[in-house]
This record gives structure tokens, C-alpha cells and sequence, in this order.
């Protein structure tokens, strides 16, 4: 029988104490920033049923962790903090009146996927803005994205910023058929222009328009990519995509923000998850984005609560992960001060414990020596463990 | 500092020409020794010399910024990259092969068994594209033996000249995607690095462009 016990399972860690300590600072940054907006902290159980995410096509079985409960129904271990945060507005708070600010800071289990920093289990931080609409509720989610990641210490942060109307609009315009846009789509999120080129052919479109598809591939950048695609649509719902981007970098160059952003028209989300602006955040030194988010106005419907909604997620364990290989040093967090006593002197414990108890007033960290160690050995544990003060309580009652 | 992954052996050096022919000095690239990282600090270009399959990890990890593999361990190792350029070489085919007069009657045979080094582009085939079950069965090289001695009726594998499968009674019965060596970049490198990076596709674009004419 094969023996596992010395083993985390593949996929998850521990966390070392100074790691830890970072990670719960920044989580209290996080909070501070979304609470700092108005936004209110929800705990969602951690277990699921599956139908949370199964039966409203919003994630596949076979990348949930899954269990039974004692009736036989599938549960699964929290995927995102998105759904469980829909579900729990369209039931648990379906009488609040909308709009509604949500975060939560939760780990996040997902089968199939680790590595580059990834794990299977780790922690995020998000907010989801519930009932509201418009390029300024976007740009408040957006802006508290970055705001997030900057309180943690991230300094090279570059956002994509894309619009998945704008898609939807062209291909409209096109009238490519379902099977070509959906080859089209699958082909930008690659960048392969060999298959856009050839979809594009079979599909009969002229070169101006084959060449506005490859464009949305190959320009990105600041208000200008706006303009260079704003010549080539008619479709009225791409522009105002365009229209909607355009305000957006106004508001974020309001909040002094606009030099995070990058317009890439070609960011198009996998699936039909979102319906207006999407954005990715990245940093160097891990393969994957740290943000994800964006308009889905579709979603909370599925719970029962028609609701528009925008919102993003930030992985706290790869932008740790990020931190470290650039070269952030944790420090390690000791103890301010220790105190012993003498055991073989009565009092000197009471009096040992009232002492402890007064530098921790003080202090953050005081250990009250248990092991009975003597005055030199309580300095020598002290060197080596680089607590700065060490007491040592060798009086009594007095007689 | 750029950091490009190369499949050893042929396509390497043919990636090196291109990417030379561009405008890049790749003599850390080509100098022979058995190192698997070769570092030019004065041109900014790493590479890493990599088994073929590993190729695509690099670059979905992060490890390595960009990647040349071909389109066949794209298929079968099923990564999140960015493909930006089909470089034109290592031209082949993945096919069906099995005994020649099977041709046109592949359809016939019921819960086929199938030898192949590419479990998951033969599964992706038969179920997404041909919608049968087959029992797959995975070997590590001379697949060809496979329907020779009868351990599977067909196999699925690249195909260049097709000498190896004439000379062993076999024939190629269908084609399943046709390969070529690819451009890989990972998603984050493509943002962060997007200075270099960019530039250097469309070097290659053009300089590709110009050994068509």
C-alpha cells in the first residue's frame, strides 16, 4: 500500500510562518482596499454543489474537485469567488436593493491545473459589483483591480483591457456563420493568423475585413488602437464597444491609472462567460495573469436574480509567487522579547507571567519561557533565534 | 533578455537560420557543446535546447518566453500559448497508417485498436472528429510494428516521405492534420515583453515572406 502521509498532494503546499505572515498582510491590504470602497466581506461555505457550476455551463465537471454528500449529490470544492458570490446575491440577499459592492478573500480549488505558479489550491481576492451598469461601474472594478494589486507590492503591473462586444459586433458585420466565428475566436485567443487567414477565406470575406480581424491580433496599445479599428466597423454595437473603451481610459486616466493600461481588442474571453468589457492583469516572472475580470450580465439569471454585474479576481498566490522571484526577501518575523524565570525561587513565575503580560501591551510578540531554561540558556536561545530582549526573573516574594 | 526554447536537433538549427536570416545574431545558438543553456548577454537572447515535448511547457510556464516546436507536440500536448507564426519547415503529415487495404474501408472495422506515440491528438480524431471509441494504445517508437504483429489494427503517426510504412506494407489511409514547426509565445511574455518580442515576429513574417517570392 502506497503511503502518502509525508506528502501535500500534488498541487497544494505549505506555507512557511514568514511566508504566511506576508500572505496574511497582504490579505489585510486587499481588504482594506475593497472595504475602503464600500465593498462588504461575504464567507461562502467552501463546499458547493456542482450545479453551481455544472448546470449553468459556467465550468467544466472534470475541473471541479468533486465529493458526495450523504444523499449521493455532487459537491465540489469552491472553484471561483464569482458564482458562489452570485448565488448568494440572487438567494441569501435577494431582497437587498441593488446595486450591490461584494468582495472575498478565499482559496480556490481547481482540478488540472498547476505549474508556471499555478496551483490547484490557492487564495484570491476579488470584488463583484452587483446591479450596475455603465463604463463607470467598470472602471471603479477596474481601478480597484489595480489599486489591489499595487497595495501588495506589485510595481510592474500591465492591464489588458478588451470590450468582447466589439467581437461580436465585427463578426456580425461579417455574417460569418457560427462555426467561423467560433474558429475565428478560438484562433485570436491563440494569435494564429494562419487559421484567421483561412477561416476568413472560406468564409468569402474581402482583405479590408480579413485584415481588420488580423489587426485585432497584432495592434495593441493606448486610445490610439481605438481610433485605427473605429474606420473599419459599422455594426453599431462594436461601436459602442469602442465608445465604451474610450470612456474608460478617460476615467482611468482620471485616477492616474492609464499607464497600466493596454487596449487589446483581441482579448476575447474563452467562452460566452463575459458580455462587455474584459481585462487581464500581468506581471514578470510568473507565466499566467495574476487579474481576471470583466462584465457578465449574464450570469446572476441563471441564479434566479436578473442583475447586471462586473468584477475581478486577483491570485494572491501567484502574485506572491511573482513577489519572490523578484526578488522580494521575506523577512522573518521573531519574537520582540522572552522572559523566564527561576523555577527553584518562589514567585518568580507570578512574577514572570505579570511581566510577559505587561510587554505584551507593547509588544506584538513576547514568549513566556515554559521549558524552564536557565538565565544563560535563555540568552543563548534568544542570540540564535534574534529575539532583541531577553528577561530573566530570578527574584521571589519577598521575605 | 529574451529566452527562447528550441527543439533539439533538426528544427533547431533550422529556427537559428531563420531567426538569423531576420537580423539576429544567434552564434550563442549554434555553438557546440553540450550545454543546454546558451546565453548571449550582448544580443539578449537566451536559448535553451529542449527535448521537443517539453517545448511547449517552457513557454506555457514562463520558463522560456518563446518556443519553435512543431505543430504535431502542439497538438499532443494541448498548452495555452500564444501561435503566432507557421514557419513553414519540418513539413509533414499526421496520418492513419495501417496495412494497404484498409484504404477507404477504415470505417469497417469496429472497437479499433490503435498504436500511436500521440495518445491525445489520436483521441481528439476519433472522438471529436470521427465520433468512435478506439482503444488506444500508446508505444514509444517503430509504431509501425504495431499492425505488423498485430498488437493494433491501425496506428497514428507522422508521416514525411512514407518510405518506413511502404517498406513495411503500410499506407497511409487518412490524414489527420497536416504539420509544420510553429512560433510559440507565452501569454505573459507577449504583455510584459512585448518590445522585443513583437519586433522580432515580425522580423521573422518578413524575412518568411521573402523566401516564398
Amino acid at each position: 500500500m502506497s503511503n502518502n502521509k509525508f506528502y501535500t498532494p500534488d498541487g497544494f503546499t505549505d506555507q512557511l510562518p514568514e511566508i504566511c505572515a506576508f500572505k496574511r498582510e497582504a490579505e489585510g491590504k486587499l481588504r482594506g482596499v475593497f472595504a475602503g470602497a464600500g465593498y462588504k466581506e461575504i464567507e461562502t461555505p467552501g463546499v458547493e454543489y456542482c450545479d453551481i457550476y455544472t448546470s449553468t455551463d459556467l465550468v467544466k465537471a472534470e475541473d471541479l474537485f468533486k465529493f458526495c454528500d450523504q444523499k449521493g449529490r455532487l459537491l465540489c470544492a469552491r472553484y471561483d469567488g464569482t458564482v458562489p458570490a452570485v448565488r448568494f446575491a440572487a438567494n441569501l440577499y435577494k431582497d437587498e436593493p441593488l446595486p450591490l459592492r461584494l468582495f472575498y478573500i478565499e482559496n480556490m480549488y481547481r482540478f488540472n491545473q498547476m505549474g508556471g505558479g499555478k496551483q490547484s489550491g490557492f487564495t484570491q481576492g476579488g470584488v463583484e459589483f452587483m446591479g450596475a451598469c455603465g463604463t463607470e461601474a467598470d472602471s471603479e472594478v477596474l481601478a480597484l483591480a489595480i489599486e489591489s494589486a499595487l497595495s501588495i507590492g506589485i510595481k510592474d503591473l500591465q492591464i489588458s483591457l478588451g470590450q468582447v462586444r466589439f467581437f461580436e459586433g465585427l463578426t456580425d458585420q461579417f455574417g460569418l456563420t457560427d462555426e467561423a466565428r467560433d474558429a475565428i475566436r478560438t484562433a485570436i485567443q491563440q494569435k494564429d493568423s494562419v487559421t484567421i487567414e483561412n477561416t476568413a477565406r472560406e468564409a468569402g470575406l474581402n482583405a479590408q475585413d480579413t485584415e481588420t480581424l488580423l489587426m485585432l491580433i497584432e495592434y495593441q496599445g493606448g486610445a490610439e488602437v481605438i481610433d485605427q479599428f473605429r474606420s473599419r466597423v459599422k455594426d453599431s454595437s462594436a461601436l459602442s464597444a469602442l465608445d465604451d473603451l474610450k470612456e474608460i481610459l478617460e476615467i482611468m486616466d482620471e485616477y492616474g491609472y492609464l499607464k497600466y493600461i493596454t487596449v487589446d481588442l483581441g482579448l476575447i474571453g474563452s467562452e460566452d462567460y463575459y458580455t462587455g468589457v474584459i481585462f487581464k492583469g500581468y506581471t514578470y516572472e510568473v507565466g499566467f495573469p495574476i487579474i481576471g475580470g470583466g462584465r457578465y450580465d449574464n450570469v446572476a439569471e441563471k441564479f434566479g436574480r436578473k442583475m447586471e454585474a462586473v468584477g475581478f479576481s486577483l491570485s494572491l498566490t501567484l502574485a506572491i509567487t511573482a513577489l519572490m522571484r523578484q526578488g522580494l526577501e521575506f523577512t522573518k518575523e521573531q519574537a520582540s522579547a522572552i522572559v523566564g524565570y527561576d523555577r527553584n525561587i518562589k514567585g518568580a513565575r507570578a512574577k514572570a507571567i505579570a511581566l510577559a503580560r505587561a510587554l505584551r501591551e507593547e509588544y506584538t510578540s513576547v514568549i513566556l519561557d515554559s521549558c524552564g531554561m536557565t538565565e544563560e540558556e535563555l540568552d543563548q536561545y534568544s542570540d540564535l533565534n534574534n529575539i532583541p530582549a531577553s528577561f530573566f526573573v530570578n527574584e521571589g516574594d519577598e521575605e | 533578455m529574451i529566452t527562447i526554447a528550441l527543439s533539439k536537433g533538426r528544427l533547431a538549427e533550422q529556427a537559428l537560420d531563420i531567426l538569423e536570416a531576420a537580423g539576429y545574431d544567434v552564434s550563442a545558438g549554434r555553438e557546440k557543446s553540450r550545454k543546454l543553456i546558451l546565453e548571449d548577454e550582448n544580443t539578449g537572447l537566451r536559448f535553451i535546447m529542449a527535448k521537443p515535448a517539453d517545448v511547449p511547457t517552457y513557454v506555457e510556464y514562463g520558463a522560456a518566453d518563446l518556443g519553435v516546436v512543431g505543430k504535431d507536440t502542439l497538438l499532443e500536448e494541448g498548452r495555452d500559448l500564444y501561435e503566432v507564426i507557421d514557419l513553414g519547415f519540418g513539413k509533414c503529415r499526421m496520418c492513419v497508417a495501417g496495412p494497404a487495404e484498409l484504404k477507404g474501408k477504415l470505417d469497417t472495422i469496429p472497437n479499433k485498436r490503435v498504436g500511436t506515440k500521440y495518445p491525445n491528438i489520436t483521441r481528439h480524431y476519433f472522438e471529436d472528429v470521427k465520433k468512435e471509441s478506439v482503444e488506444i494504445i500508446k508505444l514509444h517508437g517503430s509504431v509501425e510494428l504495431a499492425p505488423l504483429i498485430g498488437l493494433s489494427e491501425v496506428i497514428v503517426d507522422i508521416v514525411e516521405s512514407g518510405r518506413t510504412l511502404y517498406e513495411n506494407g503500410l499506407d497511409v489511409i487518412e490524414t489527420v492534420a497536416d504539420i509544420s514547426a510553429r512560433v510559440v509565445v507565452n501569454r505573459v511574455s507577449m504583455q510584459m515583453k512585448a518590445d522585443e518580442i513583437k519586433p522580432m515576429i515580425t522580423k521573422i513574417r518578413e524575412q518568411l515572406a521573402k523566401q516564398e517570392v
